[in-house]
């Protein structure tokens, strides 16, 4: 029964890794309707940005507050710059920009913090708690708790304040959008910047434990994507839940059913997309798209 | 109307033609130095696998991020084959079929889920792929591979390996290439082509869309071990690496860049994943990730529509410069008919150039 | 009907078809390295050797995972020879004194690229080295055999590459991963004390190497029990899952064969979490001072073992020894790498610089094959940044350049060499 609850929080707490990136992928599709790839690429861009700060001796959560701002920022001109002419068209053509968005930010990375491992300090001490016989590090309950509220926020966000609802209103119909006097461009920006400083922030939340690289992000963008679809493109809540689903059943799946063991638990994932999306094609949490014909 | 696409419109012109390119693809594996044709080689493989992701993506309008998985399959296929010493025209029939039968019993149960399930499973399939490759090993080596080296040039040819393996590239690729385009230029490409625009009316029209996407899936499926085949040509060994996921989101960036729904898109994209990385490599191998972005970016800045779009580019420059009228009539009249709205199944049948509506878009 | 204008029309078509078939015939290719043809005769230079330069090809992964190690397998022999070059080069066993060039390709860990950049090299280089990986080095092994190029220390512990039989062009220059695993079984076995041993390998060659040559070192030996073995993938964000499993088994001793940095740091945390604190094994690239056990928090454990044949680049006292010093200062120089390296695939590629600049002096004819007849000649040749008691010995058949490992265990700081276990 230890092993059991020691691989369910063990599963909270790889999750919610998954969740920070589905988060941050979210809301880029709620402001501007596009899967952005490059999303995991952009948080380690950011915590490069912070561990540079801390390496400068600025104190830790200054220096991440400052990459907050400065990835609002970046996400910003990428978006004016780069992603706006993409926009309306083909969408294939905007996901392929983003991967070469993603490759970019890689290798600049790379190019300006070399490929060595750097330690990323924790925001957390590292101490651990035990519950129900299961120990859990102070860290992970840490960074569970900010996913919750960040996905309180968006979600607020979304349904509750006028910004949300213009953000919304820009990605699905900006032609509309226009006509009623919204400013399109900005708000565009806007959101893009939004998803960029929630990805600096799930960038400091998770380097601490996976070890600052510029490849640090690729293995959780799979899931990520994969809780996207789960949770439903639309929903904050949906994707955590899902997220968290992936991270626990994984874990459970890959103690106790030994055919799928270790090595092939990476299909848990899919096996439940298969599933949810059989019995809810839009996700558990989604709404039904409703296409005019 | 521009000159050119006159002069390609006369019969003899496209005789000729395919004359000439039938005369250099005989004539250049002989002169061009190894390295070269290695590289063509190469090309003709992903080439290949490019085409049959247009099939099903480009065509058909339904995301596949698996091609790779196919590709795989049939060089796994191919290796096993050639080690267990059967007949090479027997492998080649299997590394096709094979692929091309998995890939149907995928598009069966996804196919009928939407668009975004089939997109999950295409996903699921090189990232399930590695780690069963590896455990797997009886059949494909596990981690280390399996080595087959098959294609070397026999006695009575006289030829190089590097130039037999061309020979059988171009042979086997010229092939696919040519009933490929037969496929989507007839009825096939048609109902795909509505399938993409609107399943709604596709059913109305009483073209199944379930079944042209289950077809166009096998079909891009069959091209998979097709191409998988090739690669086993050229480079005579494959691993677990060899389907990895990142290769596929390679060929979709591919594909976009080389032109999506084009045959000569899909041998602009293979030449542009085979290139690249050479190219780079050239420049600076230390910077290879930053200057593959940073190309992919250009390329697509420039040329939305892909490579293949390039003499839209130069005809519409050429329009623009012979005269603002005639010009600014027919921007304005495409500019109305383009709809620049993002709406999710925007994508629309015909190809023409989206840009010119996002020039005029509203920027604050 | 056929007009004036079609005839003209199908004469120039046919003209130029002529002309181009002319241009084809006219410039057919001659002889090149397309089929395995002679290797040069008696005394014709192989390709990429002249009297004044000898150049070498790396295909190794700079950009993706891999590009840590990979990055480093470059830095450390352009640092050696930039260092030999500055003194005016290697005099070679003819007598002629050359510069070392230096050719290095990405090829992202991609088989198919590391292929392709083994054939664009192939005629401009004299020898291709230090590359990184089992699957890239795989790709291109039988191709380097029909051509015959050498394949010349890299950086895999796959044993073919080290069978002279099956690899009669390659040389492996790190020991092979059963080896490795072996000689931490010797000395678990040694041990008085009854031990139960719980495993964690990566799944591929690599981790399936260093589990067979474990338990080799530990076969009769009847007071080690293997309670629990397991595997992870390399692509795995965490390994939290095998860790709870593995940690119930009530082992005492934990044999990991982990290649990944990330993941080990986070396997020592996690361990400690868990509160099981069993001693460590670690294999020898994952078990950097500096990088891998403070940040893990190693300290924590009864003990940390690892194998090794060179000194930690991480070592408090590299850096104060002179043959460290001209290491960091070379990298720095000549390789464009100045942080102290985090992977110890630098000092080893420094070492294969070393390596070759003996075969080099040894080499009395400028060809591929005399290179191969004196690469396997080097007995007891002590490599800068080797630990004492480590040397090269390239005369074993099936073995690589370096066989012989020794065990170490972590003190705090660094590493001091264990005898005994315990």
């Amino acid at each position: 029964m230890g092993t059991f609850i020691q691989l369910v929080i063990d599963g909270l707490s790889s999750g919610s890794i998954y969740a920070a990136l589905a988060l941050a992928i979210v809301l880029v599709n709620q402001a501007t309707g596009l899967i952005n790839f490059a999303q995991g690429g952009m948080a380690v861009l950011s915590a490069y940005i912070a561990w540079q700060l801390t390496a400068w001796s600025v104190p830790l959560l200054l220096a991440i507050l400052i990459s907050i701002a400065a990835s609002f920022v970046i996400g910003a001109i990428v978006e004016r710059f780069l992603i706006r002419k993409f926009e309306g068209g083909d969408p294939d053509t905007a996901v392929v920009v983003t991967i070469g968005l993603l490759t970019l930010i890689t290798g600049i990375c790379a190019w300006i913090w070399s490929y060595n491992n750097k330690l990323f300090p924790s925001l957390f001490p590292l101490e651990t708690i035990s519950i129900a016989g299961a120990v859990v590090s102070v860290r992970s309950i840490g960074t569970i708790l900010a996913i919750v509220a960040i996905m309180v926020l968006l979600q607020l966000l979304f349904l509750g304040t006028k910004l949300g609802l213009a953000l919304r209103a820009v990605a699905i119909n900006p032609q509309s959008a226009a006509f009623s006097g919204m400013p399109v461009g900005r708000l565009l920006m806007v959101g893009w910047g939004l998803a960029a400083s929630l990805g600096a922030v799930a960038g400091a939340l998770v380097a601490p434990q996976l070890t600052l690289t510029p490849n640090m992000m690729d293995s959780a963008l799979v899931y990520a994507l994969a809780a996207v679809i789960i949770g439903g493109l639309t929903s904050p809540i949906g994707v955590v839940i899902a997220a968290w689903l992936i991270g626990v059943l994984e874990n459970l799946a890959a103690v106790y059913v030994p055919l799928i063991g270790h090595d092939l638990k990476i299909a848990v994932p899919f096996i439940m997309i298969f599933v949810v999306l059989i019995v809810r094609p839009q996700g558990l949490f989604g709404r039904k798209a409703v296409v005019r014909v | 109307m521009s000159t050119a696409t006159a002069v390609m419109r006369k019969p003899w012109v496209r005789w000729a033609v395919i004359a000439i390119v039938v005369v250099l693809a005989i004539v250049l594996p002989l002169v061009l130095p190894e390295f070269a044709n290695t590289t063509l080689a190469r090309i003709g493989v992903f080439a290949v696998a490019v085409l049959g992701l247009n099939v099903v993506m480009g065509y058909t309008g339904q995301v596949s991020l698996g091609q790779i998985f196919f590709l795989g399959l049939g060089a796994y296929v191919t290796a096993y084959g050639v080690q267990q010493d059967w007949n090479i025209v027997l492998v080649f029939v299997l590394a096709c079929l094979i692929p091309a039968v998995v890939g149907l019993l995928v598009a069966l149960a996804a196919a009928r889920l939407g668009g975004l399930a089939i997109a999950m499973v295409t996903i699921a399939l090189p990232i399930v792929g590695v780690p069963l490759a590896k455990r797997l090993s009886e059949f494909t080596g596990g981690s280390q591979g399996l080595s087959a080296r098959f294609t070397a040039a026999p006695e009575w040819t006289g030829l190089y390996d590097d130039q037999w393996q061309l020979y059988i590239v171009l042979l086997i690729a010229g092939i696919s290439f040519l009933l490929t385009r037969n496929l989507v230029r007839g009825k096939y490409g048609r109902a795909f082509a509505i399938v993409k625009g609107n399943e709604a009316v596709a059913g109305s029209m009483g073209i199944s869309p379930y079944r042209y996407k289950v077809l166009a899936f096998t079909v891009a499926s069959l091209l998979g071990g097709v191409s998988g085949f090739l690669y086993m040509v050229v480079i005579q060994y494959t691993s677990p690496e060899t389907l990895s996921f990142g290769h596929s989101i390679t060929l979709l960036a591919s594909m976009v860049i080389g032109g999506a729904g084009s045959i000569l898109g899909s041998l602009l994209g293979g030449a542009y994943y085979v290139l690249t990385p050479q190219l780079t490599n050239l420049i600076d191998p230390g910077l290879t990730a930053v200057l593959q972005g940073a190309i992919l970016l250009i390329v697509l800045f420039v040329l939305p529509g892909g490579l293949v779009s390039l003499p839209r580019l130069f005809r519409r420059r050429r329009g623009r410069e012979q005269g603002g009228g005639a010009a600014a009539a027919k921007a304005a009249a495409s500019a109305t008919a383009v709809p620049s709205t993002s709406a999710p199944d925007g994508a629309d049948v015909t190809t023409h150039p989206p840009t010119e509506s996002e020039e005029r878009r509203q920027d604050t | 009907m056929i007009t004036h204008r079609t005839k003209m029309r199908a004469v120039s078509v046919v003209a130029g078809l002529g002309i181009v078939a002319l241009l084809a015939t006219g410039c057919a290719r001659g002889g090149d390295s397309g089929s395995p043809t002679e290797s040069g005769g008696a005394a014709a230079a192989s390709p990429g050797i002249t009297d004044d330069t000898i150049t070498l090809g790396i295909t190794t992964p700079l950009s993706g995972a891999t590009a840590g190690p990979g990055t480093c397998t470059v830095a450390g022999i352009t640092a050696y020879f930039g260092a030999k070059n500055a003194d005016g080069g290697v005099t070679f066993g003819d007598g002629k004194t050359r510069k070392v060039e230096i050719k290095a390709l990405d090829d992202a860990y991609d088989p198919q690229k590391a292929a392709a950049n083994f054939d664009q090299l192939k005629d401009s280089v004299f020898a291709m080295t230090a590359g990184l990986g089992t699957p890239t080095n795989r790709a291109w092994r039988e191709a380097a055999i029909a051509d015959e190029v050498p394949q010349a220390l890299i950086m895999t512990g796959d044993p073919i590459f080290s069978d002279q039989k099956q690899s009669p062009w390659s040389l492996g220059f790190v020991p092979i991963y059963q080896n490795e695993g072996e000689a931490f079984g010797k000395l678990l076995a040694s041990s008085p004390d009854e031990h139960k041993v719980a495993i964690l390998s990566q799944n591929d060659d690599y981790g399936q190497g260093y589990v067979e040559g474990f338990k080799k070192g530990i076969e009769g030996a009847d007071n080690i029990q293997v309670v629990k073995e397991l595997t992870y993938e390399a692509t795995d964000t965490n390994v939290d899952a095998q860790l709870t499993e593995l940690a119930g088994s009530g082992a005492d001793v934990f044999f990991n064969a982990m290649s990944i940095t990330p993941l080990v740091i986070s396997s020592l945390q996690k361990t400690q979490e868990l509160g099981w604190l069993p001693s460590w094994f670690l294999p020898s690239n994952t078990s950097s001072p500096s990088a891998i056990l403070e940040p893990g928090g190693a300290t924590a454990f009864p003990g940390v073992y690892t194998v090794a044949f060179a000194q930690s680049a991480a070592a408090p006292t590299f850096a104060d020894s002179e043959d460290g010093k001209a290491f960091l200062a070379g990298l720095k120089e000549y390789a464009n790498y100045p942080d102290p390296p985090a992977f110890p695939h630098c000092v080893w590629s420094y070492q294969v610089g070393a390596t070759l600049d003996q075969v080099f002096q040894k080499m009395t004819e400028p060809t591929r094959a005399d290179f191969m007849k004196e690469l396997r000649s080097i007995q007891d040749y002590v490599a800068p940044l080797m630990l004492d008691g480590s040397s090269v010995d390239t005369t074993e058949d099936g073995q690589p350049a370096v066989s012989t490992v020794q065990v170490q265990k972590y003190n705090g700081k660094g590493y001091a060499p264990a005898q005994n276990w315990g």
